[in-house]
């Protein structure tokens, strides 16, 4: 059997005021997984990855990294080898020049500069920066100050990266490029965990799915059985997938074929479509 | 809105993001064609000029340093000689206010050279303490441009890591680094407030003006407050231990700097001994 890389049992935190914002939140992840973190703001997700990173401490439960349970002595293995990409860029950049905040994760890693020096390059070419690296960040975009969360993070080399709400505040552009870096980091097995809002997003790119509401995980799978169960998606607020409706309405006026294999992308919806009318003409000829 | 008017601006597109109201003139550093310089070498420049400057005190070696520095942005650094003057124009100003007490001074007597009636009293100066406020007035502006030397060529950063190099506090370092990257974020944010309450009226006469001007004040600092926390998050989320170490490009000194250098002061002394 395969050892989950970051195993996380009875997890329970609560902030100051007594409210918990985590209950009873148990998960195991694999290397390589593409997790989306559905749910309403407040449920807890933001909470839950600063958990996961270690930035906050739960009160209760406990993490295992690659088997290695995290006390406060090895808390720093766990930053090191979960990256978190902000969602308010401005939140996270703390350098005055590109180079100094992209190298400012590898720096208190206490590498040697020189490697400081190349991975900061190695990530700032990933993410096409290259020629920003002596520009100040307050005189970037808002899709380049994203960038350069995303560089800061390559940089450390973590087994898992994290995105809190990445697509939030991206133009179309920038939110294609985003999908494009995803697809380059998933091919390089790195294990993603993104939150988002975009339902559709989730659908398409998510092999799993983890719905939180209220501080719970109240539902953990394949997206597609998610989104089919009703009753989670009451609880949860959210709606189904666009694309999920409308081939469930195909099928239902018997245009589609209720078929195993349910169409991620509207690519796959238009392949279904003109393998039906193929299917049909070739009926129509044999009769 | 006039947004475009402004050279940096308007006609680099290098910098994309821009902000609207406060025109900085931080960003020169980074347009300039001596950012490449190492910033040691340049910091320490400027530190001998002004101390050449002042130590001398002499009429012609000053304006030697006002001619050279002039040279160096202008030319060598490639910024716009209207731009420079109307970055000058402030210490100019000020300097001026300054050293008119020198040259002036007022009694009940019309003691001096050059007396002027001010009815219970008298403006007085001389040709001597003219001279005086001139020479002072110029040595006190070849350092002022020397410094502004610095600093339209070397961004905050740099100098902030010449004076970690040069052994100030870490505590103060590391407040610098912060409030230099803060100022901006909470620049916008001002500025994004004050939109919107342009944009509600806030500020359509000067009672109400002033309401609007306290409240946004209150809610920066309680916005900041909020911000220091999710920065700190930040932080720690990419491990940070308590110390903060950035990495820095190096740049070479080149040997043609430092010859230039030399050349300079030698020149400075050679004018000085000259003219004593």
């Amino acid at each position: 059997m395969i050892e989950p890389i970051l195993r996380i049992r009875d997890m329970e935190y609560s902030y100051g005021n007594g409210e918990m914002a985590l209950k009873q939140v148990s998960l195991d992840i694999y290397k390589g997984e593409k997790i989306a973190v559905i749910g309403s703001n407040g449920a807890g997700k933001s909470t839950f990855f600063l958990t996961t990173n270690g930035v906050l401490s739960p009160q209760r439960g406990e993490i295992i990294y690659n088997g290695q349970e995290i006390n406060k002595k090895n808390i720093k293995e766990l930053r090191k080898n979960i990256g978190i990409v902000f969602q308010d860029a401005d939140n996270q950049i703390i350098a005055s020049t590109v180079l100094a905040e992209v190298g400012f994760g590898p720096m208190n890693l206490k590498l040697h500069k020189d490697e400081v020096m190349d991975r900061v390059d190695e990530a700032l070419s990933y993410m096409n920066l290259s020629s920003f690296k002596a520009r100040p960040p307050h005189y970037l975009s808002g899709g380049e100050k994203k960038r350069v969360t995303i560089a800061d993070i390559i940089a450390m080399k973590p087994e898992i990266i994290i995105f809190d709400e990445p697509l939030a505040s991206l133009d179309p552009y920038n939110a294609d490029m985003l999908e494009e870096i995803l697809e380059k980091l998933e091919s390089e097995q790195k294990t993603l965990l993104i939150s988002t809002h975009d339902i559709d997003f989730a659908y398409r790119w998510a092999e799993r799915l983890i719905v939180f509401a209220n501080g719970r995980i109240i539902a953990d799978g394949a997206p597609i059985e998610i989104f089919q169960n009703r009753e989670i998606l009451r609880q949860a607020n959210l709606k189904q997938p666009a694309l999920l409706e409308i081939y469930e309405s195909l099928v239902e006026n018997r245009i589609l074929e209720q078929d195993d294999i349910y169409p991620k992308n509207v690519r796959d919806l238009k392949k279904l479509l003109s393998n039906r009318g193929t299917e049909e003409k070739h009926e129509k000829q044999t009769d | 809105m006039k947004i475009v008017k402004d050279g940096i601006r308007g006609s680099n597109n290098m910098f994309g993001h821009t902000h609207d109201e406060h025109f900085s003139i931080d960003c020169f550093a980074y347009k300039s064609k001596m950012n490449h310089w190492n910033p040691t070498y340049k910091v320490f420049l400027a530190l001998v000029t002004i101390i050449m400057c002042l130590v001398l005190n002499n009429l012609f070696v000053s304006l030697f340093v006002i001619m050279a520095m002039t040279y160096l942005i202008v030319v060598k650094s490639g910024l716009n000689m209207r731009e420079y003057i109307s970055v000058m124009s402030i210490p100019f100003t000020f300097l001026l206010l300054a050293t008119l007490a020198v040259g002036f001074d007022f009694s009940r007597h019309p003691a001096g050279e050059i007396n002027m009636d001010l009815g219970y009293f008298y403006l007085i100066t001389s040709k001597r303490s003219l001279l005086e406020m001139f020479r002072l007035f110029i040595r006190s502006y070849a350092a002022v441009s020397a410094l502004q030397m610095m600093t339209l060529t070397t961004s905050s950063s740099e100098i902030i890591s010449v004076l970690k190099k040069m052994h100030v506090p870490v505590i103060v370092i590391e407040m610098m680094n912060m409030i230099y990257r803060y100022i901006f974020i909470l620049l916008e944010l001002n500025n994004k407030m004050k939109k919107s309450a342009h944009a509600r009226l806030g500020y359509c006469d000067f009672r109400t003006a002033c309401y609007s001007f306290g409240s946004i004040a209150g809610n920066i600092l309680v916005v900041s407050l909020k911000k220091a926390e999710t920065y700190y998050n930040a932080m720690e989320a990419r491990c940070y231990d308590g110390e903060y170490s950035f990495l820095q490009e190096n740049k070479k000194t080149e040997g043609v700097h430092i010859a230039g250098a030399s050349v300079f002061v030698a020149f400075l002394l050679i004018i000085w001994f000259a003219t004593k």
